[in-house]
């Protein structure tokens, strides 16, 4: 890396940045410099690189040079505090405050409503945020297979929450693997919900609506296993179906 | 070796979950979720509190507050934008917050006390361009609260102005018009001082 930009150099950077939003159109408060030019005008052509083109008033008007210059030492100390916070930050590490934050959030848990468990006569309730990590996790077991929202909705649902009983309906979205036929893969995934809720849960389930909301190269890992057939590694679009 | 800034390998072992799903599940309830996307977010978010603020500890509080916050609205965050741009703006109305009760701004020398890592430079460039950082880091506590967000946004972040208006919540104008006040009491504190 080297270490020092001269303003010209630093100053490429503020060209980019600008050029991309379209044209200053001035400021309100603008400043006249004693040669007349308005400092933002002055700053906006330096910016754009303009000022040794047609006009050569900028190179010779010791005011406008004097603001160039300005701009330009400010270009540089900003690019060298960037190369210091870059330096600064490779080594944070962000594990304490991702606890402390974790900490938190768990005394602010959102579990959902109740919903049943076991037999009809039974007394027993699931969280519906604890059911649905464990229906998302057995959605997921389908390989190349990555579960949104999960949401379970009791049947009778007319009742207040915490007293409807009987057969829960599951909603699940996916996203799913490309190069699988979905109704193929919806079955799969609804079996393995259906086999998590009941073994796993004792939950008896109505129905699994399952959506997929994405078809996805899954990233990384699966990125490299497929590298060798070729495949896109890539979102490849969105494309909606419910099945039953 | 830059850009390699703070990240961990994600505690998700299933490979990269994208945001959107995991914004879907935290909104629905599940922790985990969010404490994937935290690991994610946490260094971006630091650094920009730390432009904004100029101080970390102070950082590190306001993006806790941000994340907490967050968690608390995701039930209504209907992935409009992506979760990352979500929480910038968050964040950045935080940071404006924690700058407008902290005025009269910190002293200087507080600015000036802040340590320059050590990088690769002749040891005469780098002590010039230490200075030079210093004298930025100190003029920019000249700033009001605005003008600093919206320069440290646009010159520090290289956001657009669009971007920029929808994070302060105010015209595109009035960012160009902080951003040009900005740089302008920035170049004179700096030519101040020499």
């Amino acid at each position: 890396m080297t270490a020092h930009t001269g303003p010209s150099d630093a100053h490429t950077d503020g060209v980019d940045n600008d050029v991309d939003d379209g044209v200053d159109d001035g400021v309100d408060d603008d400043e006249r410099l004693p040669c007349g030019r308005l400092l933002s005008r002055v700053w906006d052509d330096r910016k754009r690189q303009r000022a040794g083109t047609a006009d050569p008033h900028p190179r010779t008007c010791p005011h406008c040079r004097r603001a160039v210059s300005g701009l330009d030492e400010l270009g540089s100390a900003v690019a060298e505090l960037r190369r210091d916070e870059t330096a600064d930050t490779s080594a944070y590490d962000t594990a304490p405050l991702a606890e402390r934050v974790m900490d938190l959030v768990r005394l602010e848990l959102r579990p959902g409503r109740p919903l049943p468990l076991g037999e009809p006569a039974e007394d027993l309730w699931i969280m519906e945020a604890v059911a649905a990590r464990t229906l998302r996790a057995a959605a997921e077991s389908v390989s190349g297979v990555r579960a949104g929202s999960c949401r379970l909705f009791p049947r009778s649902c007319a009742l207040p929450a915490g007293t409807g009983r009987g057969p829960v309906e599951v909603r699940l979205d996916v996203h799913a693997p490309p190069g699988v036929p979905l109704p193929e893969l919806a079955e799969r995934i609804r079996g393995r919900v259906r086999e998590a809720a009941d073994l796993r849960l004792g939950m008896d389930v109505a129905a699994v609506d399952i959506r997929i909301s994405d078809l996805t190269d899954t990233t990384a890992d699966s990125a490299a296993e497929s590298a060798a057939g070729g495949a896109p590694t890539c979102t490849t679009g969105s494309q909606e179906g419910r099945t039953r | 070796m830059a850009g390699v800034a703070g990240q961990n390998a994600p505690p998700d072992a299933r490979g990269e979950a994208d945001d959107t799903l995991l914004a879907v599940r935290a909104a629905e309830g599940d922790e985990d979720a969010f404490a994937v996307l935290v690991q994610r977010h946490a260094p971006a978010l630091i650094r920009l509190a730390a432009r904004l603020l100029g101080n970390r500890a102070e950082a590190e509080d306001a993006v806790q507050d941000a994340f907490i916050s967050a968690w608390r609205r995701l039930p209504e965050f209907r992935n409009r934008s992506s979760f990352g741009t979500w929480m910038y703006r968050i964040l950045t109305n935080r940071c404006l917050n924690v700058l407008r009760s902290r005025r009269p701004v910190a002293s200087l020398d507080a600015a000036r006390d802040v340590p320059a890592p050590e990088h690769s430079a002749s040891p005469a460039r780098m002590a010039e361009a230490r200075d030079a950082v210093r004298e930025l880091r100190a003029a920019l506590d000249l700033l009001s609260v605005e003008q600093r967000a919206c320069w440290v946004l646009r010159e520090l972040d290289g956001r657009s102005y669009e971007f920029i208006a929808d994070a302060v919540g105010i015209s595109q104008e009035a960012v160009r018009a902080r951003v040009f006040r900005a740089r302008r009491c920035l170049t004179r504190a700096m030519g101040a001082w020499r």
